[in-house]
């Protein structure tokens, strides 16, 4: 007696060849899928960034009455960035060969929050003033770190040429 | 020659004589780009589609946007909902603020559809100058928008 009951009793193709898996419906399966979730796929999630426009501007006026009170103002510009409280310049940071220093503003706005806290009556608000030239993905770089800083309401303005002057 | 061998190209000859490819190859690039897609996979998918015609900046930003008024800042065109409004070229040197032709199209459509909302999004181009935005953004608070909200690519 053979002890081995599995060589005896091993299924065999007709033709005594190796059995194929047939993957064409798989193949055909994927196909599909691949075409489904390719037309189906998000690969740019959008989001948004509200702002406001100064209390000066349009059809938002300020209706408040007294004293305007203190900002913290970033002036974005070509030539230099710019902390800004009232009419007085905090910070100046140069502009070298278009490379903006967003770090350092970003140290600087962290900074200056703590110290005009006291001072201004708008703490988690900041208005961004650009010049003219400055790309708009610039603006919103500088939007983003005003965010990043604690600074939840941001406005958007017009920048002078030398903000201590209002010129 | 041996004509049942594989050849280098993963194409073989099976004993009736006719040339199979080599499809677990396939399979696997298949599977893997399946595994891929299935995890990109967005149930919620974006509400707005940005216009073809913008490159929207990048931003940190996560919050979800809503269904508002759009106006389309591209290099050369100001657009809104897909239609023409104005050119940015004629309005880039001027001094005055108000695009009339964006102004009148606002009022229109905020009369026709009896619209008092003051939200509206602006989808802008990333190289567009400040000053159009400016522009724009002066014209939509002469009609009546002052809460505002700008389009921006997510980042990862």
């Amino acid at each position: 007696m053979k002890l081995s009951l599995f060589q005896e009793n091993r299924l065999l193709s007709e033709t005594g060849e190796n059995n194929e898996i047939d993957i064409a419906p798989v193949m055909n399966m994927f196909i599909v899928l691949v075409t489904f979730l390719i037309s189906m796929a998000v690969f740019t999630h959008v989001a948004i960034m509200e702002f406001t426009l100064p209390p000066n501007v349009g059809a938002g006026l300020d209706q408040s009455k007294g004293k305007p009170k203190l900002r913290l103002t970033v002036r974005v510009g070509s030539d230099y960035m710019g902390i800004v409280l009232g009419d007085k310049l905090l910070d100046s940071l140069p502009v070298a060969q278009g490379k903006f220093p967003f770090d350092t503003l970003a140290a600087k706005l962290q900074m200056r929050r703590k110290e005009t806290a006291p001072q201004s009556a708008f703490q988690d608000e900041i208005v961004i003033a650009s010049r003219d030239e400055i790309a708009f993905k610039q603006v919103i770089h500088v939007m983003d770190i005003c965010r990043e800083t604690g600074f939840s309401k941001v406005g958007l303005s017009s920048a002078t040429v030398n903000p201590e002057a209002g010129k | 020659m041996n004509l049942g061998k594989k050849t280098s190209l993963g194409l073989g000859r099976s004993s009736t004589g006719t040339f199979r490819p080599q499809l677990t190859s396939l399979v696997d690039v298949m599977a893997i780009i399946l595994v891929f897609l299935i995890k990109t996979f967005s149930t919620e998918g974006n509400i707005i589609t940005p216009s073809s015609d913008l490159e929207l900046p990048v931003s940190t930003s996560t919050k979800k946007p809503t269904p508002r008024w759009s106006i389309e800042i591209a290099r050369n065109s100001v657009m809104s909902e897909g239609t023409f409004i104005a050119s940015t070229r004629a309005y880039a040197k001027q001094d005055s603020l108000l695009i009339p032709e964006l102004f009148s199209w606002l009022e229109n459509k905020r009369r026709l559809r009896a619209d008092t909302t003051s939200q509206a999004l602006i989808q802008c181009d990333k190289e567009v100058p400040y000053a159009i935005v400016k522009k724009v953004m002066y014209t939509c608070s002469k009609a009546r928008f002052i809460d505002f909200s700008v389009l921006v690519i997510q980042e990862e």
